[in-house]
């Protein structure tokens, strides 16, 4: 296991894709967020009417915005890179390679997800360190304990949304396409959004984190962000199982 | 080593392999040769555990497939068809991998760069190399923990005439060692050069082995697959 991990670890660090989707996800979130704070500040009438609550100008707004693009954007870009994990050894050939191996494919598997963990953590850690430098930058002033709970949660749910992508990586690999797996994390972000419309709240595991974080964790139970590592799990389990039996049949 | 019961496996649209039976034992190099369909691929595949026979028993080892351990598959070497190297990846950081994978030590892949040649692009990273170069990458990715069993796909396709001596050179080390070799090929002179039996197969059967001590190889190997459409009434338009 720990070899799988340590190839894995190296091909996401190496990789084009593992750098844009962090400079992506960190720098863009942080980008969009200044560019929104600029146009509020300048007084831009249209901005201030679609960012609602997220056009205030002080910590709250600025993790309130902070919270949205996460939730959709984090989902497409985490999907992205779980997509590409597991769909490029069928691309790019290389499945062939990773059977008759002492390390199992479901081995393999389980690094592909454990180095996806670790880089979701650490995407959404970097995102937390961003938002409080904007945050001092932007001359909001020392957090208080509020506002600390409120970057624990962004930083919260950053791992929440990498875990409800998980199941990106099962459809990428029972498609054998990168594009299948990318199909799949937009596939969540609009069950999500329909889950939210519908009204099913925090029982719509995918979009509870959002709504938790957005609430400052009052509108969300225990046991319903519990179904949301669920499904993180039933994907990651289902994922790990296709590996296990994989064949390469035409 | 390597021992195929009675294997079939159809594919949809009546494609396959039928009734496969092949031993492979320590110190012998076995080339398959056949033409482009004939199953060489889905063989191998087979006794690499990539596909589950419909029917029959693959050995490895003295062991069913299914009961194979783990860690047995340290013993093997294969390359079929794309070798396991990432293009982000540098051609020594590409062997590290290869010998993480296998739980082989990592001191091989210094002496692999070595004795492939390949000390001058081992920090080069795989997508720019060429597509010979990619194939040696290959193949020292396939053999550089000296596996007892060894098995390759086209193994010369692509590699320039030095890179195909320094292939039957590893091939003969192997076996001089004890190992089992199968290769698939195209170039009926580099097999009799490099094999102990070559084994003919066609239209997804092993049907006997081929005289590789005769003057005229090739003429030999279409009047044997010739013979064995004939007797099962394929034509060449069927073909």
């Amino acid at each position: 296991m720990n070899a799988a991990v340590r190839v894995e670890a190296v091909k996401l660090r190496r990789s084009p894709v593992g750098v844009v989707a962090t400079m992506a996800l960190v720098g863009g979130t942080l980008a969009l967020l200044a560019g929104i704070t600029a146009a509020v500040a300048g007084g831009d009438a249209a901005v201030i009417a679609k960012a609602g609550a997220a056009a205030s100008l002080d910590w709250e707004g600025m993790l309130l915005g902070a919270g949205q693009v996460t939730a959709a954007g984090g989902m497409l870009g985490f999907g992205a890179v779980l997509s590409w994990t597991f769909a490029r050894e069928f691309t790019d050939g290389t499945i062939t390679g990773l059977f008759a191996l002492p390390v199992t494919r479901g081995r393999i598997a389980l690094a592909k997800l454990t180095v996806y963990g670790a880089w979701v953590v650490a995407v959404s850690g970097l995102l937390t360190l961003g938002l409080l430098g904007l945050g001092l930058a932007l001359g909001y002033g020392t957090p208080d304990t509020t506002v600390w709970d409120a970057v624990a949660r962004q930083c919260v749910l950053g791992v929440l949304t990498g875990i409800t992508t998980v199941p990106a990586a099962l459809v990428a690999t029972a498609t054998r396409s990168l594009l299948g797996g990318v199909g799949g994390a937009i596939g969540l972000v609009v069950l999500a959004q329909v889950g939210a419309l519908a009204g099913a709240g925090g029982w719509m595991p995918l979009a509870a984190p959002a709504l938790w974080a957005a609430s400052g964790g009052t509108a969300v139970t225990g046991a319903q962000l519990t179904l949301t590592v669920a499904v993180g799990a039933v994907g990651a389990l289902a994922t790990w199982w296709t590996w296990s039996r994989l064949t390469l049949r035409r | 080593m390597l021992r195929l019961d009675g294997v079939s496996l159809a594919f949809g649209g009546g494609d396959g392999v039928h009734d496969l039976t092949l031993s492979v034992a320590a110190g012998e190099v076995v080339a398959l040769v056949g033409l482009n369909g004939a199953g060489k691929s889905t063989l191998m595949r087979l006794a690499l555990g990539m596909l589950r026979p419909t029917h029959g028993a693959v050995h490895l080892f003295g062991v069913p497939l299914a009961a194979t351990p783990a860690r047995s598959w340290s013993r093997v070497g294969a390359l079929i068809e794309v070798p396991l190297a990432y293009p982000e990846l540098t051609t020594r950081e590409n062997l590290h991998v290869a010998a993480l994978l296998r739980h082989a030590d990592p001191r091989c892949v210094e002496r692999s760069l070595g004795e492939w040649q390949l000390g001058p692009v081992a920090d080069r990273r795989f997508r720019r190399l060429s597509l010979g170069t990619r194939q040696r990458v290959g193949l020292a990715a396939a053999l550089q923990h000296e596996p007892d069993l060894v098995i390759l796909d086209e193994p010369s396709n692509a590699l320039d005439p030095a890179s195909v001596i320094l292939l039957r050179e590893q091939l003969a080390r192997r076996a001089g060692a004890g190992g089992a070799v199968v290769v698939s090929s195209h170039h009926l002179d580099e097999v009799a050069r490099t094999a102990d039996r070559t084994v003919l197969m066609n239209r997804g059967r092993l049907i006997g082995e081929l005289d590789t001590a005769g003057q005229d190889l090739e003429r030999e190997f279409f009047a044997r697959i010739h013979d064995d459409d004939r007797r099962a009434g394929v034509t060449a338009a069927a073909r």
